[in-house]
């Protein structure tokens, strides 16, 4: 059982507002990532546009539908749509949560977290197995921001995430801004999530922009990453070395050069905490 | 709790409007040190309604610019109480709406359900198929008799609607900011169509949405040419229509029927 990351460097969301921009010029950033459910149609110009992109730069599908952590049997109709793009596309990577968000058939259109105990663990590790037999390859899931905490859970989140990846032999997409988010509002430290996150099932990293509510923090990825998440991006990158970077941005979406600021950003995060020492240190 | 018994119950919590009772809380979830368990479940209500109230604005823009936000929002939570979504795609959370209001409908605005239907009819066909647009030369290559039995493929992102009321000039002038008109009720079939990647709307006459509606169901060249038959110059208005057809995009194949002979039992 293995997982090997890919080496793509620094990705951005792929947005209907700077859709032209991309159609008529070169990639300004080395991948792009989509919203999986949000190309699904077999026609239209979403699904042009992404065609299009494609022939010149990784395409990562992130999906918020799969509800892998549902008592609902999985749905058909989802994972035949998902198996059809996945043939269309040939994604570098395909996402989605770790959560839950169907109940008999209904949607809540949400990522609701999962109780992290040994039931939920064997269910959903037994799902994954399924959903990557079907297409016929790995898939990575992402930490959610979390509001509520299960009395009954038997581990930390972290624990589960690293036991589902090593039973179900799947990757991790760590949000590191979820962490943040969920730490903040569950209470517990950061960084001892991220000392329990096996770095050699993390393929990609999240950092996006969160709200302040007062009381709560909530992920609302439509502002810049917060300067704590980003010193928490470099705490992770000195536990996981390298890894493919994404910017978030889902609401009020900037322009394109503000986004692709946000991507630089990361890269020099990056390049400064995994320069090797003695040239960091050289006058 | 089980897993399945705990997912029932917060999907109750969180969808129903109601406030789960302090046993069922302490029984399901903890408080932590920012939210207590009952403000971390009003958390997740709050944005199941605002999420999908979104995806429903942004399928019916002119209803909801027509309604206002608190009148459509007040219809939208109606409508998602009774009909929640059952599709992994939100977009398509507002699939029932129209038949919604044709069920309920306001009885001053009971032209609002076709508003809705042509709104959603727009949708579906921004994201239908694409099909490659068939040439006039495909014609030139049989002859009269070949085509008069040959059959019309359409594009799947055509589409022919009949509505009761004259909706097409409601949505127009909700799209431009402007004031809406009284409701007609007049027979108004559109046809709504994509081209590129923009989609157009426009009013048919009845013996083209005849025409349009034999080509769809597999009739053949000169059965939808019959449908002109009232005019004044039939073939003039069966060339002219199927010209305008080929010219939008509409038609994207011509497919060949066998002659009656071609058909005989080879003993």
């Amino acid at each position: 059982m293995a997982f090997h990351r890919l080496d793509l460097g620094h990705g951005l969301g792929l947005r209907t507002k700077h859709f032209a921009q991309f159609e008529s010029g070169p990639s300004p950033v080395d991948w792009v990532e989509v919203v999986t459910e949000n190309f699904m149609a077999e026609g239209g110009r979403p699904i042009a546009v992404l065609e299009s992109v494609r022939r010149d730069t990784p395409v990562v599908l992130h999906g918020v539908s799969l509800s892998i952590g549902s008592t609902d049997p999985l749905s058909e109709r989802y994972l035949d749509d998902l198996a059809r793009l996945v043939a269309r596309i040939q994604p570098a990577m395909v996402t989605d949560h770790l959560c839950w968000g169907t109940w008999q058939g209904r949607y809540v259109h949400d990522l609701l977290p999962l109780p992290y105990t040994e039931e939920a663990l064997v269910h959903v590790a037994a799902r994954v197995a399924a959903v990557q037999e079907r297409l016929g390859r790995q898939v990575l899931l992402e930490n959610p921001s979390t509001y509520l905490a299960y009395r009954g859970s038997t581990m930390s989140e972290w624990e589960f995430l690293a036991e589902l990846a090593a039973r179900a032999d799947c990757g991790i997409l760590l949000d590191v801004n979820n962490v943040y988010v969920s730490a903040h509002n569950l209470g517990f430290d950061p960084l001892e999530y991220l000392d329990g996150i096996p770095p050699d099932r993390v393929g990609q990293l999240h950092l996006a922009g969160h709200s302040d509510k007062g009381k709560y923090l909530l992920d609302t990825h439509d502002a810049p990453v917060s300067e704590p998440v980003w010193e928490l991006y470099r705490e992770t990158l000195r536990r996981l070395g390298r890894v493919p970077t994404l910017i978030e941005w889902d609401d009020r979406i900037p322009p394109l050069p503000e986004l692709v600021a946000e991507s630089r950003r990361a890269a020099s995060i990056e390049a400064e905490e995994l320069t090797p020492a003695l040239r960091r240190a050289a006058p | 709790m089980t897993l399945a018994e705990t997912q029932a119950w917060l999907y109750q919590a969180i969808t129903s409007g109601e406030r789960p009772t302090p046993e069922d809380l302490e029984l399901c979830l903890a408080d932590g040190p920012a939210l207590s368990a009952r403000e971390g479940v009003a958390v997740y209500a709050s944005m199941y309604l605002a999420r999908l109230i979104d995806a429903l604005r942004e399928a019916f823009p002119n209803l909801a610019r027509f309604l206002g936000e608190e009148t459509f929002a007040a219809l939208a939570e109606d409508y998602l109480g009774r009909h929640p979504s059952e599709h992994h795609d939100i977009g398509r959370a507002g699939r029932l709406l129209p038949a919604f209001l044709r069920k309920h409908p306001d009885p001053e605005r009971p032209d609002l359900a076709d508003l809705a239907e042509l709104e959603w009819t727009r949708q579906q066909v921004f994201f239908a198929a694409a099909a490659p647009q068939l040439g006039t030369e495909a014609f030139a290559r049989l002859d009269p008799e070949e085509l008069a039995r040959s059959r019309l493929l359409l594009s799947p992102a055509l589409q022919i609607l009949r509505l009761d009321h004259a909706v097409a000039p409601l949505w127009r002038h909700l799209e431009h900011g402007e004031p809406p008109d009284s409701p007609l009720v007049v027979s108004s079939p559109l046809a709504i169509w994509r081209r590129g990647a923009e989609v157009f709307h426009c009013p048919l006459p009845l013996d083209e949405v005849a025409a349009l509606e034999r080509a769809a169901s597999g009739g053949s060249l000169a059965q939808i040419c019959e449908a002109f038959a009232e005019r004044e110059d039939p073939s003039a208005a069966a060339h002219g229509a199927i010209a305008s057809w080929m010219a939008e995009g509409w038609v994207t194949g011509l497919e060949r029927s066998p002659a009656p002979t071609d058909l005989a039992s080879p003993d």
